[in-house]
């Protein structure tokens, strides 16, 4: 029988709170949050009732209706008798999610490769030898501070965007995949040749079936840092993004439409990640993290 | 349908050469450390040979140098007449534990191998090979159900299986192939006692009927004394005793024809036991020309 709540059950390490307990939890700092918005919004407001730095829930709205309904200021306007599809179609904010996404997403398939090496440095001995202490130092490099040779190399195109986001994940996440990789124990390889495996069977079909799971979870939480060095390179030279947009408008104080932006942004993030963990877990109903 | 992939592995027998094999290596502030010295040894085919010593002695160094996992530092090794160079897949391999691969079910488990040996890349596309994975996977099952697992068992993956049934899955693994070597590693020594025993008398039936070479590495005296036709018991090496081997002991087991149940009822094998618990525990100070040890090659031979 589940036991009342005792206000030292707070500080307690054997306690389990009950699902109610938990999910009551987890929201509060959600409602703070929104409260304190809220609160210091209605006291700006209250001086000065044009105020732009923190929006009222009006001035969200509106911000929000003209991101999702209207062409951004340097796209024809739309035809007045568009419907709503073309009209969100024909929207900055798609335009802006679309080229991010775009940019995002060739990224995160570069980083594929670049995962498969880790895995080599750490089944291959040879290869560990010849990239390791590189790929080591390569990773200390800070990558924005690569950015003008990127521009140099590649241009102010997309490229350079991409690039400096694969530069900026790409070593941390390989030497995240060798270790995941190297930690499969040495009589799972050894078990495996003696069933007539070959080299390639134990890298990709021993060694890279069991990490998939981990290097997955890894990718996850690399999400963030490619985001961020994509908004870099968006905020630094872009004509379109969702960086780009946030850039913009705060040069016209456009707290409407930051914060949409803002939001979007993390709930783009936090969909992709749910997606990479529901699927992580579907195709691997084996896996038992730590 | 295995059989088809190594249609003569059971008759082929492979006989196991050391020759003064050592092996040591840099330990830290320590200088070298040997973990073998000077050993040499000679596994007819078709022998049971138990290897038995304290922690650190070289057991499991022994038998990754089998295994080709490791190489020595001094003297060759060869099975079936060949220097072991690299992991012989000739070998049956079963470690204490990781023996499973965690990301394939029970079955995917013991078909790895066989499908391996069979076709590979193109080859698993063709027809014929589904077929082949058809017949495998009801000789697998079978297989597996006189392994004591249940039909319900198959599609478990190896978190869901006790430890008992991991190993029982690990041996069929290793089994199905049919090698002419099966080495195991403390293979039953995380085991409750109850499947242990089980355990011990499936591995001596396998043993029975296809007579393999088993080189079966343990630290339980009386699990050594019970399974094998022949003890090798190691003691660890020490600097006082530089330049010799830690080969303690060499012996056959007496009456290791009768059916485990009745060996370990006999007199003599309660005395042997007893003996070499006591060997065993001195074995770290203990010369192999040491009268103790004499004695109970004698008796040993003699009961």
């Amino acid at each position: 029988m589940a036991q009342a709540f005792r206000v030292s059950d707070l500080t307690g390490i054997q306690v389990r709170p009950a699902r109610l307990w938990t999910h009551s939890l987890s929201w509060i700092l959600f409602v703070t949050g929104i409260a304190l918005y809220a609160h210091f919004s209605i006291v700006r407001h209250q001086e000065n009732p044009e105020d732009r730095v923190i929006p009222s829930a009006t001035q969200l709205v509106q911000g929000l209706k003209s991101s999702v309904l209207e062409p951004a200021e340097e796209d024809d306007p739309l035809d007045p008798g568009a419907t709503l599809l073309e009209q969100v179609r024909h929207s900055m904010i798609w335009k802006d999610t679309a080229s991010s996404a775009g940019r995002f997403f060739i990224a995160l398939l570069l980083l594929i490769p670049a995962m498969l090496l880790g895995m080599h440095m750490a089944v291959f001995p040879y290869a560990g030898a010849f990239f390791l202490r590189f790929v080591l130092f390569f990773d200390k490099i800070v990558a924005l501070s690569l950015l003008p040779i990127l521009f140099i190399v590649f241009g102010i195109g997309e490229w350079s965007k991409i690039m400096l986001m694969f530069i900026g994940v790409a070593p941390t996440l390989m030497l995240d995949t060798y270790n995941i990789a190297g930690g499969v124990p040495r009589e799972q390889s050894v078990k495996a040749f003696t069933l007539k495996s070959t080299n390639l069977d134990v890298a990709y079909r021993v060694v890279l079936k069991q990490v998939l799971p981990q290097l997955i979870n890894s990718l996850r939480l690399n999400l963030k840092p490619l985001a961020l060095f994509l908004f870099a390179g968006e905020m630094i030279a872009s004509t379109d993004g969702l960086a780009y947009r946030i850039a913009i408008m705060r040069r016209h104080m456009g707290m409407d439409i930051i914060i949409p932006y803002l939001l979007w942004v993390a709930l783009l993030l936090f969909m992709l990640d749910a997606l990479l963990r529901i699927t992580n877990r579907r195709l691997h109903p084996w896996y038992q993290p730590l | 349908m295995v059989d088809d992939i190594a249609p003569d592995s059971v008759l082929r027998r492979t006989e196991i050469a050391l020759r003064d094999v050592s092996v040591s290596y840099q330990s830290g502030k320590e200088g070298r450390k040997t973990v073998l010295s000077r050993l040499n040894l000679k596994v007819a085919a078709g022998e049971f040979v138990v290897i038995l010593g304290e922690t650190g002695c070289g057991k499991s160094t022994l038998l990754r140098l089998i295994l080709g996992q490791e190489f020595p530092t001094e003297g060759a090794i060869e099975v079936d007449g060949k220097p072991v160079t690299q992991i012989d897949a000739r070998c049956g391999y079963v470690p204490q534990k990781y023996s499973l691969f965690p990301d394939r079910t029970v079955l995917g488990n013991v078909m790895y191998g066989p499908e391996n040996a069979k076709s590979r890349f193109v080859g698993r596309f063709r027809p014929s090979f589904f077929a082949f994975r058809r017949t495998l996977r009801a000789e697998a099952e079978e297989f597996l159900m006189g392994m004591g697992l249940r039909a319900q068992d198959m599609h478990k993956y190896p978190h869901q299986l006790s430890g008992g049934m991991q190993q029982r899955v690990a041996i069929a693994q290793a089994l199905l192939m049919h090698p002419p070597v099966l080495l195991l590693d403390e293979a039953f020594s995380a085991l409750d006692p109850s499947t242990r025993s089980s355990l011990q008398e499936q591995l001596r039936a396998v043993w029975l009927e296809s007579k393999p070479t088993v080189v079966f590495v343990t630290h339980n005296t009386s699990e050594a004394l019970l399974l094998g036709t022949r003890l090798i018991l190691l003691g660890r090496h020490g600097e006082d005793r530089m330049g010799e081997t830690n080969l303690v002991l060499d012996m056959e087991i007496p009456q290791s024809q009768l059916p485990l149940s009745a060996r370990i009822r006999a007199r003599e094998f309660q005395d042997l036991l007893e003996y070499v618990k006591q060997l065993a525990y001195k074995s770290s100070s203990l010369h192999a020309d040491d009268p103790v040890a004499d004695r109970i090659v004698e008796e040993g031979n003699l009961a």
